[in-house]
């Protein structure tokens, strides 16, 4: 696999929390590579260590030991301010939560990205309101996100985490708000982006959600326990 | 950078959380307004002081027994001191008694208790002009005449009018003719130093009033402005060596009472303004605090900004410049009030009371003002948003 078509590059990467004289090792050493385009669920029992590589992928925090290569970019000895840097030009990040700002329109709230990477106002509102379109909310531009549903405000977060047409995009427990018609739509827009190119890597507990997912990585105490395709279906 | 977006979106955040933004505001609009009325008023009052001042010939200084000596009996001046200090102090033009003395003036209907105090020509006299007549003549003073030259104030309490000029006023037992009516003096209502009611000449003053009496008070003229200084040292060393040593004697003229007086209104103003200082610094505390309860409710949001990218100075300069919208909307609300405050007192009370229009430093009062609500501002602004620029974006996404 050559390294242009590499989004993901993780070797011998260990988290360790320390906290007082307690050393809490979240992962154990981990290694694997996701190319560009794939579709990946990451799974495993609550504690496993998920939401900790989900951060490291994320490049919201650095690994302890251990190399991580972000679209061939090493971002684990960067700063602060590169990090943030590359959340804002390669990744998208998808929260259960959906997190999205309460006062603010939907438009504006994919938007924001735009804002944060300096784009004049007007391109902002067209690109915005072209990715809102894209995910079905071409009708809901000016809605708060209180007016909207959950499935909707999710849509609104997607929009949002691919606004910057970032290299990667990232999914904590996408679903996990949702009722289960709601999440077969969404993993259906998932499965199109992913179709037309977009890389996915999702955190889901739902054994349903993540076999719509290609390939499955399952963690366990900090390690890889499996690796491997899902069925085609 | 985009300052305007910041700048719309702390005031979106504001207006969403009006009720609290206007108290935290409020301290500053309190400190805001006291710091510029205090100084509008201080400039306002020490002008109307200084324009009684500016009723003092330039050429007189006052002589007074020292305030704090045991025994004020034997400070009196004689009128024959005077007489002789005339001679004695080189540059002294004219010693004559200072103070007024009341008695029942009477024209026609018209009967008022009012100062009649000793004055000599037109340069011991006051600037105030004249709206009829004349004021003292050398030759009145010369020949002890019984005329007078009757205050602005004087003549509207008797009802005296220009056309009145050359007739008699019953004072006392004794009848002056009226010489000249003085113009409303720009001291106004304000105790005068020099203004009295009935001014007659000295000489007839020291005749009818002063003699055999102790004179408390002396004013003294000097021919040349600019020895002022040196005479009132010679005038004291003069008064010294006549009274031995028993008595303290000291004196005022026109700069030295504006320099007290100036000096007075300086530590009210600084007084007062360090009142209004601390209060704007309370009002920073406040402002601390309610950004801290902002940021503290913002946590997710703050995390969510960092996760999709925002760096620790845009999120600085969202925080930051929120707590400037909030000062400003507190200084603007502060600026007019104070400006209002100060200009009311200043026209509804302190000009009208003393006729004197003060030039009123509004420009410095409005820049030191909004310079410490700045100064305050930045110092109490900047570690909320330091605290959100660096709050940790998983712990931050985490928070509930
Ligand atoms: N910030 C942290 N400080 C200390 N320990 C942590 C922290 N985050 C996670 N851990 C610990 O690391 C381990 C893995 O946690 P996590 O990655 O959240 O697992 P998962 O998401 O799979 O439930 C757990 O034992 C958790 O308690
Ligand atoms: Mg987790």
């Amino acid at each position: 696999m050559n390294s242009a078509a590499t989004a993901i590059d993780v070797r011998d990467v260990t988290k360790t929390y320390v906290l007082g004289d307690v050393k809490v090792e979240a992962l154990r050493g981990v290694t694997f590579t996701i190319a560009r385009g794939e579709y990946v669920a990451i799974m495993g029992p609550s504690g496993s260590g998920k939401s900790t590589l989900m951060n490291l992928l994320g490049c919201l925090d650095v690994p302890t030991t251990g190399r991580y290569l972000l679209d061939g970019i090493d971002v684990s000895t960067l700063g602060d301010d590169a990090l943030a840097a590359i959340r804002l030009r390669k990744l998208g990040f998808v929260f259960q939560g959906f997190n999205l700002l309460a006062r603010t329109s939907a438009v504006k709230n994919v938007a924001l990205p735009l804002f944060y990477a300096g784009i004049g106002v007007k391109a902002r509102g067209a690109t915005a309101t072209e990715r809102l379109r894209e995910v079905g909310l071409g009708d809901r531009l000016d809605h708060k996100p209180a007016e909207l549903s959950g499935g909707q405000q999710q849509r609104v977060a997607i929009a949002r985490a691919l606004v910057n047409d970032p290299a990667v995009l990232l999914a904590d427990e996408p679903t996990g708000n949702l009722d289960s018609t709601t999440s077969e739509e969404l993993m259906a827009l998932f499965g199109d982006l992913n179709a037309g190119g977009r890389t996915i890597i999702m955190v889901t507990h739902d054994e349903g959600v993540a076999s719509h997912a290609r390939r499955i990585i399952r963690l366990r105490d900090g390690r890889i326990v499996d690796d491997r395709p899902t069925a085609p279906n | 950078m985009n300052l305007s977006a910041y700048i719309a979106e702390a005031f979106a955040v504001l207006v969403a959380n009006r009720v609290r933004s206007i108290l935290t505001a409020l301290g500053l609009v309190i400190g805001v307004t006291a710091v510029i009325a205090i100084q509008v008023l201080g400039a306002s009052m020490s002008g109307a002081v200084g324009g009684v001042l500016g009723s003092l010939s330039e050429r007189t200084f006052f002589v007074v027994p020292n305030q704090r000596q045991a025994d004020f009996t034997r400070a009196a001046i004689r009128l024959e001191d005077l007489q002789r200090l005339r001679f004695d102090v080189p540059n002294v033009i004219d010693a004559i008694p200072g103070g007024q003395t009341v008695r029942e003036a009477r024209i026609g209907h018209s009967r008022r208790r009012l100062g009649v105090g000793a004055q000599s020509d037109e340069r011991f006299a006051s600037e105030t002009p004249l709206i009829a007549g004349r004021k003292l003549t050398p030759e009145d003073i010369a020949l002890a005449r019984h005329v007078c030259v009757i205050s602005g104030e004087a003549a509207q309490k008797l009802q005296i009018t220009g056309a009145q000029v050359g007739s008699s006023l019953r004072v006392g037992d004794h009848r002056y003719t009226i010489v000249g009516i003085l113009d409303r003096s720009r001291a106004g209502r304000l105790p005068s130093l020099a203004n009295f009611d009935i001014s007659i000449p000295y000489t007839l003053y020291e005749r009818e009033y002063a003699r055999g009496r102790a004179i408390i008070a002396a004013r003294v003229l000097v021919d040349d402005t600019s020895k002022i200084a040196q005479t009132e040292s010679d005038t004291l060393a003069w008064l010294a060596a006549l009274k031995k040593g028993r008595v303290e004697y000291q004196t005022f003229d026109r700069k030295s009472f504006s320099k007290a007086v100036d000096g007075i209104f300086a530590g009210v103003t600084l007084v007062v303004g360090l009142i209004g200082a601390v209060s704007l610094v309370v009002a920073g505390i406040g402002i601390l605090n309610i950004m801290l309860v902002s940021v503290a409710e913002r946590t997710r949001e703050i995390g969510l900004r960092k996760a999709i990218g925002a760096t620790r100075f845009q999120i600085l300069l969202q925080f930051f410049i929120e707590a400037l919208a909030l000062s400003a909307f507190g200084c603007t609300v502060g600026l007019v009030l104070g400006v209002l405050i100060g200009a009311l007192v200043n026209d509804l009370a302190i000009v009208k009371l003393s006729g004197i229009v003060a030039p009123i430093p509004w420009l410095r009062s409005i820049a030191i003002a909004t310079g410490f609500a700045t100064i305050v501002t930045l110092v109490f602004g900047t570690y909320p948003a330091w605290r959100a620029a660096t709050l940790d974006p998983i712990e931050a996404l985490r928070y509930e």
